[in-house]
């Protein structure tokens, strides 16, 4: 038999002679490697997931009347809205504009909701030729809707079988809208539930004609920087605020930020808790494995074999623990991610090799102790009397 | 005939203990010795000094030539298991190991496993129908043939024992005796072993009596 | 700063002698690699100076290639010979006194060649008389010192034979693909990439199939991984290992030595045990070729040459829009190098260079170019290189538009000053980095 193989065995042997200690250790071990693969893999997919997010949005500015609905989160990071519905009038927004020098386009935008058969659905009053400037990437699958028409968000479809080309009945305004469907939006946002209607038709069955309750600009960066744009056009805005969009995002940073410190403490707090285990663990074991070593010296084993021994032993756990680290991990991260950000965790191999590291690494530094008074025992004193 | 073990002034003592006094001792080639003398007389310190488990403080101590004392820790680990096998009272075996593999595990350290070589050795000490059992699962005089097995499987030109027949009943003794003689008379090792017994030393060469550290009494057994 | 060019090289030297020494015949095989260092210095610079241009390297790059080819028949045929013959490692005898010393003063010639390689200038010429003589100095010394650490390298551990060939040759293509004129890792990769580019459209034409239209267009995706630059790069680094890959694996197949005729079981399985060791130590010294093969790898790949590349001067313009950069004031600009500035004004900002071509003219680009990310060029001698997609521009086309050459802006020469108009700069700049900055990821 070849040497190699030969430590393996009974390195292997060792270990399930030991069973119950050697599971609890695989146990410790997994946990740490699965919550450092949770974090990595949490934090990578959400950075991603994140940044995509704020680079979705055309515009940079957004003025919502005061004390209006706040958004919290966008998109898939959608944390509700707060406060009760306000209105801006679109005159003052303009006037407010062209007062302040600042220079962009914009587009209007007044939430409502309409029934369709009974059933609320949310809408939003827009000017198409806007959105469709200020939103490039929006997907229509059909036309962008003429006059008198409509477009449907994406969720609609399987909702309310709404389709491209079909005629509806809205009700819930003033009067019945009877219109047809002329596309279908995707964006993998919030439009993918909204009923896009024309602005005016909309204010009219609200009943607040020349009021929108948001409005998107699309300021010239050129121009200076966007927060001096922001401060210059609040100047001339009073009942509204304006706000950079990147606020927006920076929410879901804030919170994806704030995620990740609460587990980085958990896992640091859970890698050293581990790691004294680790280390608690394997000197019992050296201890009350006094005798074998002493024994193994007495035959002939150098302290380097000795060493390599259970250095060996040590690393298998950890290489053990690390496969299942990684696996508990993906799990972990999934959960995370679908039950606080409503998202899906991407599996990453690349996290593999991490997951194995960290519990090897763990497993080591556990056994630097046990290790050395392995290295120093004397085998005369540890094979005397009973 | 050559002198596998010399020893001049040897000592060891532990603080102010002299577990052995200053002892010249010369053991010639393929000899049989028994070591005798109360408890704490200072057998097993002389025997773990002979198989370089520890340290002498003072004196020299040569065994087939090398001189101990100027051996490192590697080297005497090296010594070790090229040139002395040791049998102990209690066995020590390696517990979650078979009986093969406790013998494999000798050769690990000495150079690479070979498992048809430590089935043969098991079959020379007459346990090679207990070749997959644990040390558990073993009487005591099997584990003694087991330890021999595993003592003389690298072939040592020493045989150090420490009360290898101390835990044993009347029949077990004699018959690893017999072991050890016959295969003492096949691969003509020497022998230096510690015992209680009379009759045990009956089976050796010659007996030294120790008390106290010191040699106080020789007795030739068969002139060898 | 000079100094610090070489050291890998002059590292990978103090590694070869001690152990070319200890393999060889010690001392006396030093005292040859250091007159050979120091003969290949000599010669290469002498060449450099009388010869110029491309000659001094062409032949050592060949020199380079036909030892590379050497160490590939080597490896073959120790690959050929432990199948045939088996084991009979003790029969690698050590080479005669005068064999020795060939092997040995061959090596210090190349490895003085190659190290001084990396010293000479970019815009040809000799390497001056101070680097000269000390490159000299401090290899023969490297070599004499050698003789000190090899005493304390254990003899097992000293390769013979095709090993230590291995381990020469590897140290050679450290010391020749860290200078880009004579690496031959880059040429390596691309006959590979060339290689199997024609020999795919070869075997799709013998086997008359028209290029396209029966493939569905995945299949496509697949042929065309053929095609990548990875290809080329993964072939050339199987094709760069391989050698002392066959070197490690004829040592590691070596078969155990005949120990039936040993009854003892202890001493046998001594004899074997001490064979495996020494193996296993003998796999050392091709294992330390495959370091340095993959550190030759790295250099070609990702090569060290310094680029000139001054910090952005911050300049303003006159009130009436205007930049003014005089031609000799802090710098002069007519150095044939190329001055980098900046302007800003407002949140607007511009990067832009100002360098004299060989035809003699003074002209005005940008620091960036219509289709790559603004990361900015580099001199390297004569041609500026655009750090993002690393293509080399010659200067004398710098100045003109098109392609990855950096982005003209018009400029006047009003008596001793540059005059650039910031307003076009600042546009220029602008809707250059909007247009590359859009088609991000897009490649070139
Ligand atoms: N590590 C130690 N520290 C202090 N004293 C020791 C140590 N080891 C042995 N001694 C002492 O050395 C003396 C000799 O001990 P040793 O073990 O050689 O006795 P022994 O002859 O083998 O006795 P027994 O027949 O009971 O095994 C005893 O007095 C013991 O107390
Ligand atoms: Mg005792």
């Amino acid at each position: 038999m070849n040497k190699r193989r030969w430590l393996a065995h009974i390195v292997f042997r060792a270990l399930v002679h030991r069973r119950g200690r050697t599971l609890l250790l695989l146990a410790v071990l997994t946990l740490a490697s699965s919550l450092a693969t949770a974090l990595g893999l949490v934090s990578a997919s959400m950075r991603a997931r994140v940044a995509e997010e704020t680079r979705k949005y055309g515009a940079n500015l957004v003025v919502v009347p005061e004390s209006a609905r706040v958004e919290v989160g966008s998109g898939g990071l959608h944390f509700g809205a707060i406060g009760e519905p306000a209105y801006l009038s679109q005159e003052q927004f303009l006037t407010a504009l062209a007062k302040s020098g600042v220079k962009g386009d914009y587009s209007f935008h007044l939430e409502g909701a309409l029934t369709l058969k009974g059933v609320e659905i949310p809408c939003e009053g827009v000017d198409f030729a806007q959105v469709r400037r200020l939103s490039p990437w929006w997907q229509v699958d059909g036309d962008w809707p003429r006059e008198g028409e409509v477009l449907g968000g994406g969720d609609l479809t399987p909702r309310h079988h709404v389709h491209p080309g079909d005629l509806f009945e809205f009700g819930g305004g003033k009067g019945v809208v009877r219109t047809r469907v002329s596309g279908v939006v995707t964006t993998g946002g919030d439009e993918d539930d909204t009923l896009f209607i024309d602005l005016k038709e909309l204010q009219e069955q609200m009943g607040r004609p020349g009021q929108v309750s948001e409005v998107r600009l699309l300021a010239d960066p050129g121009n200076g920087s966007l927060k001096d744009q922001a401060a210059l056009l609040q100047r001339h805005l009073s009942g509204a605020v304006v706000k950079e969009l990147r606020q927006v995002g920076r929410t879901s940073e804030d919170l994806l930020g704030k995620v990740q410190l609460l587990m980085l403490l958990v896992t640091a707090v859970v890698l050293v808790t581990a790691g004294s285990s680790v280390a608690g663990t394997m000197s019992t074991t050296v201890l009350e494995r006094g005798k074998e070593i002493g024994l193994m010296k007495a035959m002939g084993g150098s302290r380097w074999d000795l060493l390599k021994i259970f250095s060996a032993e040590a690393l298998l756990l950890g290489v053990g623990a690390g496969v299942g680290g990684f696996l508990l991990g993906v799990v972990i991260a999934k959960f995370v991610a679908h039950s606080v950000f409503a998202a899906d965790a991407a599996l990453r191999l690349e996290f593999l090799p991490v997951a194995v590291g960290v519990s090897m690494l763990l497993a080591l530094a556990g056994s630097v102790g046990p290790l050395l008074s392995v290295f120093r025992l004397d085998p005369v004193q540890s094979l005397r009397g009973e | 005939m050559a002198a596998i073990i010399e020893t001049s002034g040897l000592t060891r003592s532990y603080g102010d203990i002299c577990a052995l006094k200053p002892l010249d001792l010369c053991v010639p080639e393929g000899e049989w010795l028994t070591v005798m003398g109360h408890s704490g007389s200072g057998k097993s310190t002389l025997l773990n000094l002979l198989g370089g488990l520890d340290r002498p403080t003072g004196g020299s101590i040569q065994v087939r030539g090398t001189d101990l004392a100027s051996l490192s820790e590697d080297g005497l680990a090296r010594f070790r298991r090229d040139c002395v096998g040791i049998i102990f009272q209690q066995h020590h075996l390696i517990p979650y190991l078979t009986a093969l593999e406790n013998v494999m595990m000798s050769q690990y350290f000495h150079s690479v496993p070979d498992e048809a070589e430590a089935r043969h050795a098991l079959e020379r000490v007459g346990l090679g129908h207990r070749l997959k059992n644990r040390p558990g699962e073993l009487s005591g005089g099997e584990q003694q043939r087991v330890c021999i097995a595993r003592a003389i499987i690298n072939s040592p030109r020493l045989l150090l024992g420490d009360e290898p027949t101390g835990n044993l009943d009347h029949k077990s003794t004699t018959m690893v005796m017999e072991l050890l003689r016959e295969l003492r008379d096949e691969d003509r090792f020497s022998i230096v072993m510690v015992t209680h017994n009379q009759e045990v030393a009956a089976w050796g060469d010659r007996t030294i009596h120790m008390d106290d550290g010191c040699l106080v009494r020789e007795e030739r057994i068969k002139a060898c | 700063m000079t100094a610090l060019k070489v050291i890998p090289q002059l590292l990978c030297w103090a590694v070869l002698v001690p152990v070319m020494s200890r393999s060889l015949t010690g001392m006396a095989t030093a005292v040859t690699a250091a007159a050979g260092f120091v003969v290949g210095v000599a010669g290469e610079n002498l060449l450099l100076a009388y010869v110029g241009g491309e000659l001094p390297f062409r032949p050592l790059r060949g020199v380079c290639g036909v030892i590379f080819l050497l160490l590939w028949g080597a490896s073959v045929w120790a690959l050929y010979r432990r199948g045939s013959k088996g084991s009979d490692a003790e029969a690698v005898s050590s080479p005669g006194p005068l064999a020795a010393g060939l092997a040995a003063s061959a090596t210090g010639v190349l490895a003085g060649a190659l190290t001084l390689c990396r010293l000479a200038p970019l815009d040809g010429g000799a390497v001056r008389l101070v680097p000269y003589l000390s490159l000299a100095c401090a290899g023969a010394v490297l070599a004499l010192a050698a003789t000190f650490p090899a005493r304390y390298l254990p003899e097992r551990l000293a390769p013979r034979g095709i090993p230590l060939l291995a381990l020469v040759v590897s140290a050679l293509m450290v010391m020749a693909c860290s200078v880009q004129r004579l690496d031959i890792f880059s040429p390596l990769s691309m006959e590979v990439m060339k290689f199997i580019h024609d020999f795919v459209h070869q075997f799709f034409e013998s086997m008359l199939i028209p290029d396209h239209p029966f493939f569905r267009s995945d299949v496509w995706g697949y042929i065309g991984l053929l095609f990548s630059d990875k290809v080329g790069l993964w072939g050339g680094l199987a094709l760069w290992y391989l050698p002392v890959l066959f070197i490690a694996l004829a040592l590691r197949l070596e078969r155990l030595p005949s120990v039936a005729h040993i009854r003892q079981g202890a001493a046998r399985r001594k004899l074997l045990a001490s064979f495996i060791h020494e193996r296993r130590l003998r796999l050392v010294a091709p294992l330390f070729a495959l370091v340095l093969l993959t550190g030759a790898a790295y250099q070609s790949r990702f090569p060290a040459t310094e680029y000139w590349d001054p910090k952005p001067v911050e300049v303003t313009a006159t009130p009436a829009g205007q930049i003014v950069i005089p031609k000799k004031g802090e710098m002069d600009l007519e150095d044939g190098k190329l001055h980098k500035f900046s302007y800003s004004q407002g949140g607007r900002q511009a990067r832009f260079f100002v360098m004299l071509t060989p035809a003699g003219q003074l002209v005005t680009t940008l620091d960036a170019c219509a289709i790559c990310q603004p990361e900015g060029y580099g001199q390297a001698g004569n041609a500026v290189i655009c750090y993002y997609c690393k293509t080399l521009i010659p200067l004398e086309t710098v100045g003109k538009p098109g392609g990855c050459n950096p982005v003209p802006v018009p400029c006047s020469v009003k008596g001793d000053a540059v005059v650039i108009d910031a307003m076009t700069l600042l546009n220029t700049w602008e809707s250059t980095v909007q247009v590359t900055a859009h088609g991000k990821g897009m490649g070139k």
